[in-house]
């Protein structure tokens, strides 16, 4: 009975040893630890992420988080998410960074912390070539349905710049806008304009256009998120960047990826 | 555990959740009960023994068993427009369900059908009973015994599939929930309030079945 307790108590102690061990442990140390490194993309979001022909994940976010798993000397794992999932799936910590097209706005940096914005873009308003919509009033209508990501920064640009339209939202990607717009359930879509530009070559030609290059006055910036209490991971990140701009890495990414579709013909 | 949900939020969000109530119920009961038009006509024509209206019936409970419910309710949403058929995300998700249980609603009909035993059917016809008495008197009261389980089963699944209709877009419990997650990052407390109201769901059907059951069978077949 004595032993018993003896042993039990010192199992207590190994246990809370343990597990503390590991609380006090950094989300980087964890990482090297691990030997993998759990980055959380959007689904099917080129020139993001995505499924290439293949079938690898691909994109310039897979690019960047490759090279940041090579220079920790760690596996490359990624996880794909629905627009939605991106940030739960962070902060329940199955991703240890959240690598999508996501504007760091101040309410989502209630929740998360964001790196150094790595791009700028801006949101755009789209609609087929036979529409007749001419300006934004003519889509600002009560009868004009809008599409757009659940919870992106467009759905948010369409509340406040189309608020008489309809707005829908879906989820899975970017080009679930322009398949809906093709489909005629919607009129427009509202996207960042890198995402739209990407996807339009994959449709017959001149069966979209642009209606606004620029919805809003300001520059949306892009940057990764990390969980708010993994302070080292975040300026590991910043520093990736840093250097990565130092050595040309940087530019070579966006200009394959940003800059043209040649990346196509590969993907 | 609880201390950590943020009640305050669900509160806040509650008029988004009765509304993807009101469109997850209105969309099950409206579709439930054209399914089980659907199921009636299909079994019917399958056991009719006419071949005309036997083979496109099986040809359509095949095809629809054999594919996920999702990949119809795509083809329906992003392929029929394609085709020249326009129709909306709420309509697109009765028409999918509708057709998806009423293959399964069939089946179960035909089941129950078939499970009566050959030799009542056969006393029927040596007392010179004719096919719709038989079918009145004799088949349907002894096989509603043996549908209305799977019958109502086939519901409470019917109404856990309205969530797939969240991915076009349909206002339901599920998107309800995912809206939250999306503007408060809270999945917690947003799908702790969905499974809650599923769960409602669920307790007034089963209430439902277990009186339907002491109402109808009972009193038909005992």
């Amino acid at each position: 009975m004595k032993q018993r307790k003896l042993v039990s108590i010192v199992l207590a102690l190994v246990l809370t040893v343990l597990f503390s061990g590991v609380s006090f442990a950094s989300t980087l140390e964890k990482i090297v630890e691990r030997g993998e490194l759990r980055v959380a993309v959007q689904s099917g979001a080129p020139p993001y992420a995505f499924i290439d022909k293949q079938g690898n994940p691909a994109g310039s976010m897979v690019d960047f988080t490759q090279g940041m798993a090579d220079a920790m000397g760690v596996k490359l794992k990624i996880l794909s998410y629905d627009w939605d999932g991106l940030i739960p799936a962070l902060l329940s910590g199955k991703a240890d960074i959240l690598a999508a097209d996501m504007t760091p706005t101040l309410k989502r940096a209630l929740k998360v912390t964001f790196t150094d914005p790595w791009i700028y873009v801006q949101p755009c308003i789209f609609t087929t070539t036979n529409a007749s919509f001419q300006t934004l009033e003519d889509v600002n209508k009560p009868s004009v349905t809008v599409g757009v990501l659940l919870g992106s920064t467009g759905e948010s640009i369409a509340k406040k710049y189309l608020p008489n339209a309809k707005i829908k939202s879906y989820k899975g990607g970017g080009r679930m806008i322009v398949q809906a717009l093709e489909a005629g359930h919607v009129d427009a879509g509202v996207n960042d304009d890198l995402a739209v530009l990407t996807v339009l070559p994959d449709y017959p030609p001149n069966s979209i256009r642009l209606l606004e290059k620029r919805l809003g006055p300001s520059k949306d910036p892009l940057a990764f998120a990390v969980q708010p209490e993994s302070v080292n991971l975040w300026q590991w990140v910043n520093l990736y960047f840093k250097t990565i701009r130092a050595n040309g890495t940087y530019d070579k990414n966006i200009s394959y990826w940003m800059e043209g579709i040649e990346w196509k013909k590969d993907h | 555990m609880l201390e950590y949900f943020n009640f305050r939020v669900i509160y806040e969000y509650l008029p988004l959740f009765l509304t993807g109530l009101k469109y997850t119920f209105i969309i099950s009961l409206v579709s439930l009960g054209l399914a089980l038009i659907v199921g009636i006509i299909a079994s019917a024509c399958r056991i009719s023994g006419l071949k005309l209206l036997a083979y496109p019936v099986i040809a359509y409970i095949e095809v629809i068993r054999s594919t996920p419910l999702l990949v119809q309710i795509y083809f329906l949403y992003f392929g029929l427009p394609t085709l020249g058929i326009m129709v909306p995300e709420i309509q697109t998700g009765i028409i999918a369900l509708m057709l998806n249980s009423g293959a399964y609603i069939a089946e179960i009909i035909r089941a129950g059908i078939n499970s009566v035993d050959q030799g009542q059917i056969e006393a029927g016809l040596s007392s010179g009973l004719n096919y719709i008495q038989r079918m009145r008197f004799i088949i349907l009261p002894q096989a509603l015994g043996v549908t209305v389980p799977p019958l109502l089963g086939q519901a409470i699944v019917l109404v856990k599939d309205t969530a797939l209709l969240s991915l076009i877009s349909v206002m339901d419990l599920t998107r309800s929930g995912q809206t939250m997650t999306s503007e408060r990052f809270m999945p917690a407390e947003a799908f702790l309030t969905v499974t809650f109201f599923y769960m409602c769901i669920y307790f007034c059907l089963k209430a439902l079945a277990d009186w339907s059951q002491r109402k109808l069978i009972f009193r038909e077949v005992y």
